[in-house]
C-alpha cells in the first residue's frame, strides 16, 4: 500500500479538500484557501488537475450515451394512453381511434372527427421528423461517421451524387459560423431508405442537415401543425434533439441538432427555399428514377 | 375534463420531456442494460405524471425526477434478490487514509472509463453518476438517493477513488507511466 509521508500538514488538509473543491461545494474561506496552497504546491495542482481529468473524462463520454430514438415517442404513447376520457390513447391504441371514429359517425360529432384528424395528423408530422433525428443520432452522433477536422471542398463534393453537388454552397452559405464537416449518402442498416446528410459543428455541437426521399409521403398542411406556415416549416423536440422539417417536389428536408427550438427553426427557415430550389431543379432535370439510382448507388460505395 | 386533463399532460410533458437523456443515462449506467434502462425511465415518466399534481411550479423538475428515477432503480435492485453482493473495495480504516492517488492516463478513452464506471460497486456509482455526471449538488443528490449528506461525500471519494484505480490499471496494462512522472505523485509542499 503506497501511503504518502507528506512533510507538510497543509498538503494533507488541501488533499482531503479535493472532493468538495471538485464539487464546487467547498466555503468561500476554504476554497481560497485551496487556490492559495495550489499556487505554491505543485505536487497538489498536479494531483488536483488529474482528479479534475478523471471527471471531464467521464461526464465527456456519458454525455455520449443517447437513448434509443423511439423512446421519446414510446413515452408520450404511454401517457397518453393515461389519459382520462373518452378519447385516452386515442394517438396510439386502435381500439381507441376505432372507438372514437363510431362515435362520430353515430353522433355526428364533427368536433370528435376534427380532433381525430388533427391528433393523427399531428402524429404523421411527428413520424416523418422521427426520420432526420434517428438519422442524425444514428449517423452522426452514435456511429460519429465525421472526421474531426472538416473535409475539404473537393472532397465534401466528391462524396455526393452530381445532382445533390449544387447543395453544398447553400448548405455552407446558410450554415453560417458552423464548420462543414463532412457530407455524404448513407443509409441505416437494414433500411432501403438512403439519405443525404450534411454533418456540421459549431462550439462543439453538432447539427445535421439531411434530405431524403419523400417515397409518396407528405408533411400534411394547416395552421396547427406548421411551426411557421409562411415557410411551411414544422418542428418537433424529439429524443432530446430540435428537429426542423420541410418538403420539396420529391424530397423532405431536416435540420437537427441539440441546440435550442428557435436556433433550428432559423436555420431551417433560411435554408429551405434555396434548398427546395436546388432539388426541384436536379428532380425535373434527372427525373426520378435516375436520381433515385444514383442515390443507391453512391450510398453503396460509401 | 379532457381538454384540462390534456393540457396538464402538455405542461408535464413541456416540463418533463427535455431530462429524458439525462435520465436515460443514469438509468443504464446503473441497470446496465439498455432495455432495463429504457423501462426504467417509461415508469419514471409514467409515475411522474400520476403525482404531477403534487409537483410545485417552478421547483426543479430535474431533480424531482430524479428522486423518481432512484426510487424506481432500488425497487428494481431489491428484485435483484439473487444478485451477488459486491464486497467492500477497502476497509474503513484506509478509506480514512490519504493514499497516494494512483497514476491515471493523460489521454483517457471513453470505453475506458465507462468501463471503469460499470465496476464500481451500485452504491458508489449512483452517487458518481449523480454528482460527477449530471453535476447534482450533494444535497440535491442526497434527497434523490434518500441518503444523508455525509453519506454522499464519502461515497463520492470513494467513488472517485475507485475509478481513478481502475484508470491507472488501464495505464499499468497499456504501459503508460505519464501519470507518474507528470502530475509528481507524492511530491509534497
Amino acid at each position: 500500500m503506497n501511503v504518502l509521508n507528506f512533510d507538510s500538514k497543509v498538503c494533507e488538509r488541501t488533499r482531503r479538500q479535493f472532493d468538495a473543491y471538485v464539487s464546487n461545494e467547498l466555503l468561500v474561506e476554504t476554497t481560497d484557501e485551496v487556490v492559495r496552497h495550489l499556487e505554491s504546491c505543485q505536487g497538489c495542482a498536479a494531483e488536483l488537475e488529474s482528479r479534475v481529468r478523471v471527471r471531464v473524462a467521464l461526464r465527456r463520454a456519458a454525455l455520449g450515451q443517447l437513448p434509443p430514438a423511439q423512446l421519446s415517442q414510446s413515452i408520450h404513447q404511454r401517457l397518453r394512453r393515461t389519459q382520462p376520457g373518452p378519447l385516452a390513447g386515442f394517438r396510439s391504441g386502435t381500439w381507441a381511434l376505432a372507438i372514437a371514429a363510431t362515435l362520430a359517425v353515430i353522433l355526428g360529432g364533427a368536433g370528435v372527427e376534427q380532433a381525430l384528424k388533427l391528433s393523427q395528423a399531428r402524429q404523421t408530422v411527428r413520424n416523418i421528423l422521427a426520420l432526420g433525428v434517428s438519422d442524425h443520432v444514428d449517423c452522426a452522433l452514435r456511429a460519429h461517421n465525421y472526421p474531426d477536422v472538416a473535409r475539404s471542398q473537393d472532397e465534401l463534393r466528391q462524396r455526393l451524387p452530381p445532382e445533390c453537388a449544387g447543395l453544398l454552397p447553400v448548405v455552407e452559405e446558410k450554415l453560417p459560423g458552423f464548420e462543414l464537416l463532412e457530407a455524404h449518402v448513407c443509409s441505416l442498416p437494414g433500411s432501403p431508405r438512403k439519405y443525404v446528410h450534411f454533418i456540421a459543428r459549431r462550439e462543439g455541437a453538432i447539427l445535421s442537415v439531411i434530405l431524403t426521399k419523400r417515397d409518396g409521403q407528405s408533411l400534411p398542411r394547416g395552421r396547427l401543425l406548421e411551426a411557421d406556415t409562411s415557410a411551411k416549416l414544422y418542428q418537433a423536440h424529439l429524443n432530446d434533439m430540435e428537429v426542423a422539417g420541410f418538403e420539396s417536389k420529391n424530397y423532405f428536408g431536416f435540420v437537427v441538432a441539440g441546440v435550442g427550438p428557435n436556433r433550428v427553426l432559423r436555420i431551417a427557415r433560411d435554408l429551405a427555399p434555396p434548398v427546395r430550389g436546388v432539388l426541384d431543379r436536379s428532380s425535373t432535370a434527372t427525373g426520378g428514377r435516375r436520381e433515385a439510382s444514383e442515390l443507391g448507388e453512391e450510398a453503396s460505395r460509401l | 375534463m379532457f381538454s384540462q386533463s390534456k393540457t396538464r399532460l402538455e405542461d408535464f410533458e413541456s416540463a418533463a420531456m427535455p431530462y429524458l437523456a439525462d435520465l436515460y443515462r443514469t438509468a443504464k449506467f446503473l441497470a446496465r442494460d439498455s432495455s432495463e434502462a429504457e423501462d426504467l425511465v417509461q415508469e419514471t415518466y409514467l409515475e411522474g405524471w400520476k403525482s404531477f399534481h403534487r409537483f410545485e411550479t417552478g421547483t426543479n423538475c430535474r431533480a424531482w425526477l430524479f428522486t423518481i428515477l432512484f426510487h424506481r432503480i432500488h425497487h428494481f435492485r431489491r428484485r435483484q434478490v439473487k444478485a451477488a453482493r459486491m464486497e467492500p473495495f477497502e476497509s474503513a480504516a484506509e478509506a480514512d487514509q490519504v493514499m497516494a492517488a494512483p497514476p491515471v492516463p493523460q489521454e483517457i478513452r471513453d470505453e475506458d472509463i465507462l468501463l471503469a464506471l460499470e465496476k464500481l460497486p451500485p452504491e458508489f456509482r449512483e452517487v458518481v453518476v449523480m454528482a460527477d455526471v449530471q453535476e447534482f449538488s450533494y444535497k440535491e443528490t442526497a434527497e434523490a438517493l434518500k441518503i444523508p449528506l455525509g453519506t454522499v461525500m464519502s461515497r463520492l471519494s470513494r467513488g472517485r477513488k475507485l475509478l481513478r484505480r481502475e484508470l491507472a490499471e488501464v495505464a499499468r496494462l497499456y504501459g503508460i507511466r505519464s501519470g507518474e512522472s507528470e502530475t509528481g505523485e507524492g511530491r509534497a509542499g
